[in-house]
């Protein structure tokens, strides 16, 4: 008997999104997810060997990785793989990520903060909400940031020390924003939204978690 | 533990040294009186003796000058300087190394711990076994003194002969100088000899000596008689401080930063007690009134 070939959504996800089989919708491509893990992976990476040299606080951290030495030879290649798959990841989703005409001003902290208290005042958005948009750009924005002024740090005695002064504040800063961003979207993605970590692992959401979440990009799919 | 001589005052990334409040140290100091300093170079040679240092290859700057600057494996340096005054030409020559400061830029800015320490008696050290090498010194120092090897991506620079201060010795350049412009001992001492020099300097057609020490790092292991007071002129800053940068970042940015990163977290667990999640909910059935099943998600019934 010659076997079966079975159109599971976990095998369709492989290489389709956007599509209904049996009751889940797929909703990240196994490319998608995989891209997003190594964002993830070599973000946290730099944070575990970043962190202990921001502040001792933080110290234990290193242990994680051998010491605090080995975070700083590990800190600037892990930098380097984070801002390179970030680069990959910001062709792979930038034609999802335009704001339409109508999600002008959905960025506005006021409207990220009616988001938080599930008020219902975004407009109904496609795959990606704004604020997930905003996510995003602000992400692509910090790896930048992280390369430029990380490079300066890595090699510090090439450049003046006012731009290594500027720098090390701007690696910083940018550091404490992502960090509370990150937090953010752990919790959106886990606990304050059930379903949805599911997307980034399997690649499949529920019906009615999609009519919730993303009703337009579901009459899309439900349209096809 | 660390002898007793050496008494930790403070730690780079610590909270503090290991200093016991049994014993008080007084500072020590170098005393470098530029007006008497012939250019012998005398201190180098014995700087790179005692601390076993390389040759290093020297290098023509258009001056005795051994070398441009400092380096790794080079850690004082006569530096040369020319200039023109109202009765002629200046032959500058000035001692040039860590001067040992009492609020070190490079100790702030290490985010090593326990790789740059300051000793009780006033001595800025690295411990290259806790060095990481990341540069953050050579940012946090107002003197650009902290030199990398480029092998081991170590910082190193003079110790004040600290092997030697710990066991009662002068520092190597001084026990060099042949003509005393060098001198050592306590910081109280060096200061009154340096005040009298400057005395004897301005008494004899030099109005403006003046003796440096400055106030902008709480003052420096390193006292050093200007014959000018143009510290430019001896390639010194007029008014050397930790970088503000450097400030911003350690004393502002960090602890924000951190306060900032545990109430993002705080945060979301006083979202999720406040809100819950917002997730599809069940079919509810309206059983009083036997209506057919509501759906009610996020709030809203559809």
């Amino acid at each position: 008997m010659s076997s079966t070939y079975v159109e599971t959504p976990i095998v369709v996800a492989r290489h389709r999104e956007n599509v209904a089989v049996n009751g889940e919708i797929i909703r990240h491509r196994r490319a998608t997810r995989l891209i997003h893990w190594s964002v993830a992976l070599t973000f946290f990476l730099a944070l575990i060997t970043g962190m202990p040299i921001w502040t001792p606080i933080f110290r234990w951290m290193a242990a994680l990785v051998g010491g605090l030495e080995v975070a700083r030879i590990i800190h600037p290649y892990a930098g380097v793989l984070f801002f390179l798959v970030s680069v990959l990841q910001f062709f792979h989703w930038l034609g999802d990520m335009h704001f339409r005409a109508d999600e002008k001003g959905s960025w506005r902290p006021s409207k990220l903060m009616a988001y938080m208290r599930y008020e219902d005042t975004m407009p109904e958005g496609g795959k990606y909400n704004p604020g997930q948009k905003v996510f995003f750009w602000a992400v692509t924005l910090g790896a930048v940031g992280f390369l430029l002024t990380g490079i300066v740090m890595w090699f510090p005695l090439q450049f003046p020390p006012i731009v290594r002064e500027i720098a090390i504040l701007l690696h910083d800063i940018t550091f404490i924003c992502f960090f509370i961003a990150i937090v953010f979207h752990i919790y959106l993605g886990t606990a304050a939204e059930p379903g949805t970590f599911r997307s980034m692992v399997r690649g499949t959401v529920s019906r009615p978690w999609a009519r919730l979440h993303h009703p337009g990009w579901l009459k899309e799919i439900d349209k096809e | 533990m660390v002898a007793q001589t050496l008494e930790i005052k403070s730690s780079s990334a610590s909270m503090w040294g290991t200093t016991t409040g049994i014993r008080t140290l007084p500072t020590v100091s170098k005393y470098i009186d530029t007006s008497t300093c012939i250019g012998c170079k005398a201190c180098e040679a014995a700087c790179q003796e005692w601390n076993d240092l390389k040759r290093v290859p020297t290098s023509q700057t258009g001056s005795y000058q051994t070398m441009p600057e400092l380096d790794a494996e080079f850690w004082n340096l006569i530096k040369f300087r020319e200039h023109d005054t109202a009765d002629g030409l200046a032959w500058l020559m000035r001692k040039d190394q860590c001067m040992h400061c009492a609020e070190p830029g490079c100790l702030a800015a290490c985010p090593a711990p326990g790789a740059i320490v300051q000793y009780a008696n006033g001595i800025v050290d690295v411990n290259p076994e806790a060095c990481i090498g990341c540069g953050y010194c050579a940012t946090g120092c107002p003197f650009d003194v902290p030199k990398f090897h480029p092998k081991t991506s170590k910082m190193a620079k003079c110790t004040l002969c600290v092997d030697r201060v710990e066991v009662g010795l002068e520092p190597a350049c001084i026990k060099a100088c042949p003509t005393g412009c060098l001198n050592f001992g306590t910081k109280e001492d060096m200061v009154a000899l340096g005040n009298l020099r400057v005395k004897q300097l301005k008494e004899n057609g030099f109005k403006d000596a003046v003796l440096y020490d400055p106030p902008g790092v709480g003052g420096t292991s390193v006292v050093t008689v200007l014959k000018f007071n143009d510290p430019g002129w001896y390639g010194l800053p007029a008014n050397p401080h930790v970088p503000i940068g450097v400030r911003v970042w350690k004393q502002i940015l960090r602890p924000v930063g951190v306060i900032a990163a545990f109430l993002s977290i705080f945060a979301v667990f006083s979202h999720y007690t406040k809100y819950g999640p917002k997730e599809p909910a069940l079919p509810v059935r309206d059983e009083e009134n036997g209506a057919p099943p509501q759906r009610v998600e996020g709030g809203k019934v559809l």
